[in-house]
């Protein structure tokens, strides 16, 4: 008697991959508890200059990820023109939001051409890189992987980060409004993301797909905060 | 071997409390009524709670002597004499004394001879611990049976005195749980045959994550995490109590992760095989107020591993979150007042929000073949 009340998944092989995102984004919760980084900002012990190194190497990755959104809509071929469309609906609402974070950089004290001019840490040329090869392959639905982490991130910085941020930097909104905005609008992301993934999680083989593709973008974004305190 | 629990037993001291005589027994803080009492009582829906301490904050019974009452009980529920308990498992966020060993003090008290013993310490997972300790005991041939007691008498640090000792003004995190846990001890009775309708242990799985998260629960460190990294650091013990150090916190914000693990180990317990989540007839969850909620919750029903409301069942509301105890308390209240049926299984889960410790345990309802 499994609820399906309500229920925006409607097959079983659906709320099995749900099942199995959800315990990677657990534990990607974990992998973040342990970075060094993200400890300080938890235990309140961030200074601007930690949350301006933090913008610094996220913005690397971010100004990237309209790219990954939109080569992966150029990817689906007819027979997931539907799935396109929400792709591309996607990139249209994201592709410009590290302009908020460029903003948020200069507003916490940075120079613009500090950030601007940045360069890729480790981990995030390993995910940008994995990324783009993923969104290359014919009919990438386990891009939905990464759409769960990356949704799942921008949703822990409003909720979370973002108070977090002002409480330890003294702020008053006014540097944290990238954070801030990826809360907007929650439920109907995540409806969406149940949506696709009713769409395109079919079988064994897509579930294993997408749920590789979530654990490696996980680890490699990991890597990447691991990174903001080696350069 | 399989592993049953023949008996179980609780002690709750004193009359039941009600939400509006809770400060007539702990005190008011600095003479004047809480202001978020209130709000947290709403929160935990909490109506009523035993107190082993009385108005004028005399111990009317102590820890030990609770853990023996609920032990007594068990005992004469059950099959078997005192003289032939073979080991003692027993649990306690903290003991009437410092040192030694609760379980000793325990087992003095209950005059048991000869047995194994095995106290575990912890916050609300430590009956887990020593249920598990004694499970695995009896289950590797050690022992034919083991009685598991866990018992707390929290009441003793929600004392409006032991607030004013701390300073002025009392922060939300110290004043949080003096509105959540009480008093009460509960015991279980192992066995390596079954005993009429009794519940078979199929497994007790544990996951602790104290490696990737704070500190949420403690007793023993200062408010301000700078200087005294714990209470044994200050020159006197007068000192720490002074500085706020010997109250027990809760780390509210942290709280919601609690939520996600219990979720994510259920999930890995569905991954493993453990759980089917449809065969689920009973779930008792030590939870310590209405804090399952929203999106994930909701997750988890899109998720299709949902187990309904109607077959949650808790005694929290009337017999109060009396920590580790609080199990045992539910288990016993459910032996003793539920309907129940050979074949029926039961999930039962333990989170502790010390340093997240989850605890889960399925027991299947069993009949002794006559």
């Amino acid at each position: 008697m499994n609820s399906v009340m309500n229920s925006k998944i409607t097959t079983r092989a659906g709320q099995d991959c749900l099942q199995g995102l959800m315990r990677i984004w657990f534990d990607f919760e974990r992998q973040l508890g342990r970075v060094p980084v993200i400890q300080r900002l938890e235990r309140g012990r961030f200074p601007l200059e930690d949350y301006r190194r933090l913008l610094l190497h996220l913005r690397q990755q971010v100004v990237e990820g309209a790219r990954w959104i939109t080569r992966g809509a150029s990817s689906f071929d007819r027979d997931f023109a539907d799935v396109r469309s929400m792709v591309i609906e996607h990139a249209r609402e994201e592709h410009r939001d590290y302009e908020l974070l460029e903003a948020d950089y200069v507003a916490a004290g940075g120079e613009r051409r500090t950030i601007v001019e940045g360069e890729r840490n480790a981990g995030s040329e390993a995910l940008h890189a994995f990324m783009m090869y993923r969104a290359s392959q014919p009919n990438p639905v386990d891009l939905i992987g990464a759409m769960w982490i990356i949704e799942g991130l921008g949703q822990k910085m409003a909720a979370d980060w973002a108070r977090r941020v002002e409480a330890a930097t003294g702020g008053d909104g006014g540097h944290t409004r990238f954070m801030r905005y990826h809360g907007e609008n929650d439920d109907a992301h995540l409806d969406k993301l149940y949506a696709l993934l009713d769409r395109v999680c079919r079988d064994a083989a897509d579930r294993r797909a997408i749920l590789r593709t979530a654990r490696v973008v996980a680890r490699l974004y990991a890597l990447q905060l691991e990174e903001v305190d080696h350069d | 071997m399989s592993v049953y629990i023949t008996s179980t037993g609780h002690h709750l001291p004193g009359e039941p409390v009600d939400n509006a005589r809770i400060e007539d027994v702990l005190g008011r803080v600095h003479g004047r009524p809480s202001r978020l009492k209130r709000r947290i009582l709403k929160s935990n829906g909490i109506r009523q709670r035993h107190y082993a301490i009385d108005a004028d904050h005399n111990t009317t019974i102590g820890n030990g002597a609770m853990a023996a009452r609920a032990g007594e009980d068990c005992l004469a529920q059950g099959y078997l004499a005192k003289g032939r308990i073979a080991m003692l498992s027993v649990a306690t966020s903290q003991g009437d004394l410092v040192l030694p060993g609760f379980g000793s003090m325990v087992q003095a008290e209950l005059g048991l001879p000869d047995v194994e013993l095995n106290t575990s310490h912890g916050i609300c997972s430590s009956s887990m611990m020593a249920l598990k300790a004694a499970y695995t005991g009896v289950k590797a041939g050690e022992h034919g049976n083991a009685l598991v007691i866990a018992s707390e008498l929290a009441s003793r640090l929600f004392k409006a005195s032991r607030f004013e000792a701390a300073g002025a003004e009392v922060d939300f995190d110290a004043e949080f749980l003096r509105w959540m846990l009480s008093d009460g001890a509960g015991a279980l009775l192992l066995e390596d045959r079954p005993r009429a309708l009794c519940f078979r242990i199929d497994w007790i799985r544990g996951m602790s994550h104290a490696d990737a998260f704070p500190v949420c629960m403690s007793v023993g460190r200062p408010a301000d995490a700078e200087g005294h990294a714990s209470w044994q650091d200050y020159p006197t013990y007068a000192e720490a109590e002074a500085a706020g150090a010997l109250l027990i916190r809760q780390d509210v914000r942290l709280l919601d992760n609690l939520v996600k693990l219990g979720v994510d180990g259920l999930l890995r317990l569905i991954d493993e095989g453990r759980v089917a989540v449809d065969e689920v007839d009973h779930l008792l969850c030590h939870y310590s107020s209405h804090y399952f909620r929203g999106r994930i919750f909701d997750m988890l029903s899109q998720a299709g591993a949902a187990i309904p409301e109607e077959k949650w069942y808790t005694n929290l509301y009337t017999r109060g979150n009396t920590g580790c105890a609080s199990l045992f308390i539910m288990l016993d209240e459910f032996r003793r007042t539920q309907r129940y049926a050979e074949g029926d299984t039961l999930l039962c889960f333990v989170p502790e929000s010390g340093r997240f410790n989850n605890v889960y345990m399925h027991l299947t309802v069993v009949k002794e073949s006559t």
